[in-house]
């Protein structure tokens, strides 16, 4: 008779009864599960990379542009895990008039860009990116505007690796400012 | 016979009490005058006067943006990441300050006016939100308006290619045309908000 009333008062938990108490934990459940999965969807769907020989080229992408913009950054990570230096030297597309590397830095409260002389140096073992310190590939001359999803089939030129075909994805500017890594004062 | 003339000494004293006081009250005025008088004027280097243009061509003045707190950004649109980030943060400050909004202006000044048409402006402000003034005009009048508001800018290179140097913060302004403060690309998002916060509720 005792344990039958604590057993009761045990699925009276909230004030509801044994059923609706299961179906609530059940429906939290798939909830969570569906909202850890949405949250796995984009991860996913983003990742996109690239190999050639020792290189690892992951996720090149581009920065969509306002309406009437000339210019756009493109942003890639560079994995060398051989044992010899490489440089990439240039980034070229049939589709974009121009694409030159940049580095944007703010000094004393100016903003300035050059062009990096030289491209941008992968030494061996490291990992670089175009996005840090102010790094970025500029996509000069835009004919059109670039959206999101579009793709652009372009080419890295690496001095020891040679010609890479790559997709720079064309992706919306995020709200947190992820593709623009701080640059130093 | 009165009194003074029977002590002359009592007379010469009364006199120099007047002459006394009538020192005192002159060196008091004195002293409040250069105090108050001769006090700077407040500074008000967003009252001083200009002529732009705005996105949809029509002329702006000083008095445009007066009455309500404002950030302003100088740059230009051929700018791949200094200036479409600083945009994009002012369009999210915006949608977080929510029906806070109003009391708050945001302008960009292209400081490429060779480049920037009002026009071109319109359609690429209008893309962080729809709120934000764009802002341009002739190089001399840029050039009055910059140096008032202690912004500097540069042009670099030649022929088609070439880039702008310019003030990267994002210029605070009180009501009343008073400098408030700067917004930094180092920055957090929270921190810039609080800024923006404290200048529209002061």
């Amino acid at each position: 008779m005792a344990t039958e009333q604590a057993t009761r008062i045990n699925y009276r938990i909230g004030g509801m009864d044994g059923a609706s108490c299961v179906s609530r934990i059940v429906n939290a459940l798939t909830r969570n599960l569906i909202a850890s999965l949405l949250f796995l969807l984009p991860v996913t769907a983003l990742a996109h990379e690239f190999k050639a020989e020792s290189l690892l080229i992951d996720h090149p992408k581009v920065i969509e542009t306002p309406p009437g913009a000339k210019v756009a950054a493109g942003y890639l990570t560079v994995v060398n895990q051989g044992q010899a230096d490489d440089r990439l030297v240039a980034i070229e597309s049939a589709g974009i008039p121009r694409i030159e590397m940049h580095a944007s830095k703010i000094i004393d409260g100016i903003a300035s860009m050059k062009p990096m002389e030289g491209g941008l140096p992968l030494p061996a073992g490291k990992t670089v990116g175009l996005g840090e310190d102010g790094t970025h590939a500029m996509f000069m001359d835009l004919t059109k505007q670039l959206k999101e999803g579009e793709k652009i089939e372009a080419v890295l030129v690496f001095e020891k690796a040679g010609r890479v075909p790559v997709v720079f994805n064309v992706e919306k500017r995020s709200a947190q400012k992820n593709e623009r890594h701080d640059h130093q004062q | 016979m009165t009194t003074s003339s029977k002590w002359p000494l009592l007379r010469t004293i009364r006199w120099a009490c007047w002459a006394l006081v009538v020192l005192v009250v002159a060196i008091l005025s004195f002293a409040w005058a250069q105090k108050e008088l001769l006090k700077p004027a407040e500074v008000k280097p967003y009252a001083t006067p200009f002529e732009l243009t705005d996105q949809s061509g029509k002329t702006v003045t000083e008095q445009t943006f007066l009455g309500t707190p404002s950030a302003w950004f100088f740059g230009f649109t051929h700018c791949p990441d200094v200036c479409p980030t600083a945009l994009a943060e002012m369009a999210q400050a915006l949608k977080e300050l929510g029906s806070d909004a109003n009391r708050l202006t945001v302008v960009f000044v292209s400081v490429d006016p060779q480049r920037d048409t009002p026009a071109l402006l319109k359609d690429y402000v209008a893309y962080f939100d729809e709120r934000i003034v764009a802002l341009t005009g002739t190089e001399e009048q840029l050039r009055a308006m910059t140096k008032a508001r202690f912004v500097f800018y540069k042009k670099v290179g030649s022929g088609e290619s070439y880039e702008m140097e310019h003030t990267a913060g994002i210029q605070l302004v009180r009501a009343d045309g008073r400098f408030f403060g700067t917004l930094d690309s180092h920055e957090t998002a929270d921190v810039r908000l609080q800024k923006i916060r404290r200048l529209i509720s002061e």
